[in-house]
């Protein structure tokens, strides 16, 4: 992804929505696919277990669930070493082990978190208020720093996180914060706090980005703790005129006169129903979710409260209505498949498929949508779920020279280096409930398994006529000498089908 | 959309399983071989680099003369003895030997002072004002995807147009035709055994048209599934014969341009490529990385070209530079430089009448900080439509621009 600043095309979906409901508590019937809905957007897909678990328990319970993090047993930072080396020199082979340790560290969180939705919302702040590891001096420790403050805010106060993140140090690094002095301002953050943090174009002028840029002068980064700092010298303290106002104003300041603007919850609300409703929302559906949005105060928790209960969300017209990131792709289907931890070869293949974990492209994030999909990505989607499904671990004595041949850095630990996951749930507890040697009932339980039966009666008897017949069209039943292999490769036609693509 | 996926259901879709694969690649080979046949002259294609995030033009082709340039640039300028001297006044980078060594013999084009109306400072904007030649409205698709539209080309083409790099940029995007995004010379395949990969093939091939559920972008993932299954089977045999002259630099942009050339030689209709190189958004320390990506751009260019006339098709490709904007006049404290206007643009080919076309703009009279730019980007591409492409510009920019005299 690297032409900054491409839009993707909007898709809206087809039908007309009634405003008057559209955000009102949803009362419908509800089932394993609507809770398997839920699920995709709320979190990052769930396992059997869960999707059974939010269909038994209902939409109130389980939004409810959801809504309250409690806390959880996970590493709250990497395990091991995440410096680049002891003293101040670079040692490339340890920057490579620790920055694959902390996207690991954040990917088997998204994996393992019983707070899915808590982690969703990180997801959702990293592509928001954006930063990349070992881009611009920023450390993993600065990352896990900042992913912690996103997780302390997932579904709190949006105003307080725009306070805080204008003082996180990774977003000092990236966006130039620490070269921002009252003697020579750097625009760079005032510009996107602005353009794509709060307000969106068209809601400022070149004239108040200069003055705002002068406002958060002072604000750095101590070299040596690697820490936000307050440097007085360096703050510009004279009188500011920004958005219409005057005074000798701090970024703090700022921020509170951003707040003020009606601009920021519609642009907020717009984010977030394209986030996790769909793409392209109505001016009016925006409006009524910056209404709430705003009076309460910029309560995240509250707007997508009322989001995640609404008849929108669970509306034929938002099922199935946004395109999976990488991410989405990757942590679904590990759950699905019931993975133990994510390997390294995750990480290479999310990269071909266009999706670095904790690297976007630029400042404005991953744009997404139909910009997911072209022939190169999606053929890196449907091999790396191919190679996941087929996935064994290997033989320990064949390990080391494995990862040898990988160019493994030092630190790694071979299985997680080689391995996509480094163990998956067995093909039976795929297909549990099906009749084993019963290509139709087994074929079915795959379907459903993998899309919730969002599949074209003639894609269905495509996958059963692969489970019943052998590489030259003979018949063949499934019995115990086939029936892993069989499985693994009708899963694997399952995810090839276009509903898996779509969230 | 609904022209797409038609076309795809009566071309690709209509051979179902492994007749898929040879299919495709001899329709494609058909194809070409009804233009000309691999590898001779006639079919013309146009290469545009993107050197994306913005490239500072001052510091690319040096206005070393001018002592102005030494005033505002005081710890990042080139110094006079270090240039690639082009004249008196101007100078190339000298990590853009390569370059040089092309521009001396007659193949490169240098456009000074192009932009557009209302210059905006936005990366996200500014590059989508690039890619769709519209700086006054957003609008979906791109220039060179409106050309691939409109040109007449053959619909069985499958690499008419042809994106390297992880995604499909704005640029090609077009309402009636897909363009392939590759990043290697082999891409993946669903792989598997002989049975898994006739059934994936019967599956991505869009089997069924009564889904259980309604999405926007459902007609998109069928599309793209086609597509993807399509030209995975043919990329391999179209690239079969073809052996590089010359050892590309190990870089990424100098790979894709060697990909570029494998395309280009085997002779099936590609009209357009898509390669990009950056970041060139050099804010702080800006002679490290923008030397560093220029030595790149350079020896990558000389490279492709060194190539492409071992194959003698350097005159049938021709290659455009262009950059989201250039940077401020003033260095800032950071030793480097914020996001400006107006910048060079490099147009190489043996077609191409070497050169220096346009006026530097002033150091000194700006536009609050920014240079002035005198050349329209659309007359840049009009010049290439009608000239080089050989259609009218019109329909493809929704005006009339005037062309310039480098072709």
């Amino acid at each position: 992804m690297s032409a900054p600043g491409q839009q993707p095309a909007e898709f809206r979906p087809a039908g007309t929505l009634d405003v008057s409901q559209a955000l009102a508590e949803y009362r419908g019937p509800w089932d394993r696919r609507l809770a398997a809905h839920l699920l995709r957007r709320a979190g990052f897909g769930g396992s059997q277990a869960e999707i059974a678990a939010v269909a038994d328990a209902g939409m109130q319970a389980s939004v409810a669930r959801l809504m309250h993090p409690q806390p959880d047993a996970l590493p709250a930072a990497p395990d091991g070493d995440i410096s680049y080396g002891p003293g101040p020199v670079v040692d490339p082979q340890q920057r490579r082990t620790a920055i694959i340790r902390t996207q690991l560290w954040w990917l088997n969180r998204c994996l393992h978190t019983p707070n899915p939705l808590q982690e969703r919302m990180v997801y959702f702040w990293s592509n928001h208020f954006t930063s990349g590891i070992n881009q611009k001096g920023i450390t993993p420790q600065m990352m896990v720093d900042q992913y912690t403050l996103f997780r302390r805010f997932a579904l709190g106060d949006y105003a307080q996180l725009t306070h805080e993140i204008s003082r996180d140090p990774a977003m000092l690094h990236y966006l130039d914060g620490i070269a921002n002095r009252a003697q020579h301002p750097n625009e760079n953050y005032a510009r996107e706090l602005m353009e794509l943090f709060t307000m969106g174009v068209g809601n400022y002028s070149e004239e108040d980005v200069r003055q705002a840029a002068r406002a958060f002068t002072g604000n750095t980064v101590d070299r040596s703790t690697g820490m936000y700092a307050y440097n007085p010298r360096w703050h510009d303290d004279g009188v500011k005129t920004f958005l219409g106002q005057t005074g000798p104003f701090t970024g703090d300041a700022v921020v509170d006169i951003i707040m003020q603007q009606p601009a920021t919850a519609r642009f907020m609300a717009r984010k977030f129903l394209r986030a996790f409703v769909y793409d392209d929302p109505e001016p009016e559906l925006i409006d009524a979710l910056a209404a709430t949005f705003r009076a309460s105060g910029y309560n995240t928790g509250r707007a997508m409260g009322v989001l995640l209960r609404s008849n929108v969300f669970y509306s034929e017209r938002a099922y199935r209505a946004l395109v999976k990131s990488p991410l989405e792709v990757a942590i679904g289907a590990m759950k699905m498949l019931g993975a133990n931890e994510v390997g390294a070869r995750t990480l290479g293949a999310l990269a071909v498929m266009g999706q670095i974990p904790m690297q976007p492209p630029n400042v404005a994030g991953w744009p997404g949508g139909s910009l997911w999909l072209n022939t190169g990505t999606y053929l890196a989607r449907l091999t790396y779920l191919r190679q996941l499904v087929m996935f064994k671990p290997a033989a320990q004595s064949n390990l080391a020279t494995m990862a040898m041949n990988a160019n493994m850095p030092s630190g790694m630990d071979p299985q997680i280096y080689t391995s996509p996951a480094t163990h998956l749930g067995s093909p039976e507890m795929w297909v549990a409930g099906a009749v084993q040697n019963d290509p139709v009932s087994v074929g079915e339980r795959i379907v459903d398994t993998v899309v919730q039966g969002d599949a074209t009666a003639q894609q269905t008897s495509d996958i059963l006529h692969y489970l019943s017949t052998d590489g030259v069209g003979n018949r063949v039943a499934l019995s115990g000498e086939n029936f892993e292999e069989k499985v693994r490769g009708g899963v694997s036609l399952a995810m090839a089908l276009p509903a898996y693509q779509l969230a | 959309m609904s022209n797409r996926r038609q076309f795809l259901k009566q071309g690709v879709g209509a051979f179902a399983g492994f007749l898929a694969i040879d299919s495709i690649f001899g329709r494609a080979a058909r194809a070409a071989s009804a233009i000309t046949a691999p590898g001779s002259a006639g079919v013309r294609t146009l290469v545009v680099v993107n050197l994306q995030g913005g490239n500072d033009g001052l510091n690319t082709l040096v206005p070393y003369g001018d002592p102005s340039y030494y005033r505002v640039r005081p710890t990042i300028n080139i110094p006079a003895g270090d240039v690639l001297r082009i004249d008196s006044e101007l100078g190339l980078n000298p990590n853009l030997a390569g370059l040089k060594a092309l521009y001396d013999a007659h193949r490169v084009a240098i456009l000074q002072g192009v932009h557009y109306p209302n210059p905006n400072l936005s990366h996200f904007r500014s590059t989508e004002i690039w890619q769709t030649a519209a700086p006054e409205r957003i609008i979906e698709t791109g220039w060179a995807g409106r050309y691939l539209d409109t040109a007449g080309l053959p619909k069985s083409d499958l690499f008419k147009g042809l994106a390297i790099g992880p995604i499909l940029p704005k640029m090609l995007v077009a309402d009636a035709t897909d363009v392939p995004t590759v990043e290697g010379f082999r891409m993946g395949t669903f792989g598997g055994t002989r049975s898994e990969q006739a059934h994936a093939d019967q599956i991505l091939n869009g089997s069924g048209t009564s889904y259980p559920f309604q999405s926007p972008y459902l007609s998109l993932v069928q599309e793209v599934e086609h597509d993807a299954n399509a030209s995975a089977n043919a990329l391999p045999h179209l690239v079969a014969g073809y052996k590089p002259a010359v050892q590309y630099p190990a870089t990424p942009f100098a790979q894709g341009l060697n990909l570029a050339a494998a395309v280009i030689a085997a002779g099936v209709g590609t009209k357009v490529i898509y390669v990009s190189l950056g970041s060139f958004d050099t804010h702080t320390g800006q002679r490290g990385t923008q030397d560093r990506l220029l030595q790149q751009f350079g020896d990558g260019m000389k490279a492709f070209y060194d190539d492409l006339a071992a194959h003698g098709l350097d005159g049938d490709v021709m290659t455009m530079t262009f950059s989201e904007f250039g940077r401020r006049v003033e260095e800032n404290a950071n030793r480097g430089t914020d996001h400006g206007t107006a910048a060079p643009i490099f147009v190489v080919g043996g077609a191409v009448r070497g050169g220096v076309y346009g006026d530097h703009p002033s150091l000194t009279d700006l536009d609050f900080g920014n240079l002035k730019w005198h050349t329209d980007f659309r007359s840049v591409y009009a010049t290439v439509l009608q000239r080089w492409l050989g259609v009218a510009p019109e329909p493809v920019l929704g005006a009339s621009f005037d062309t310039l005299n480098f072709a």
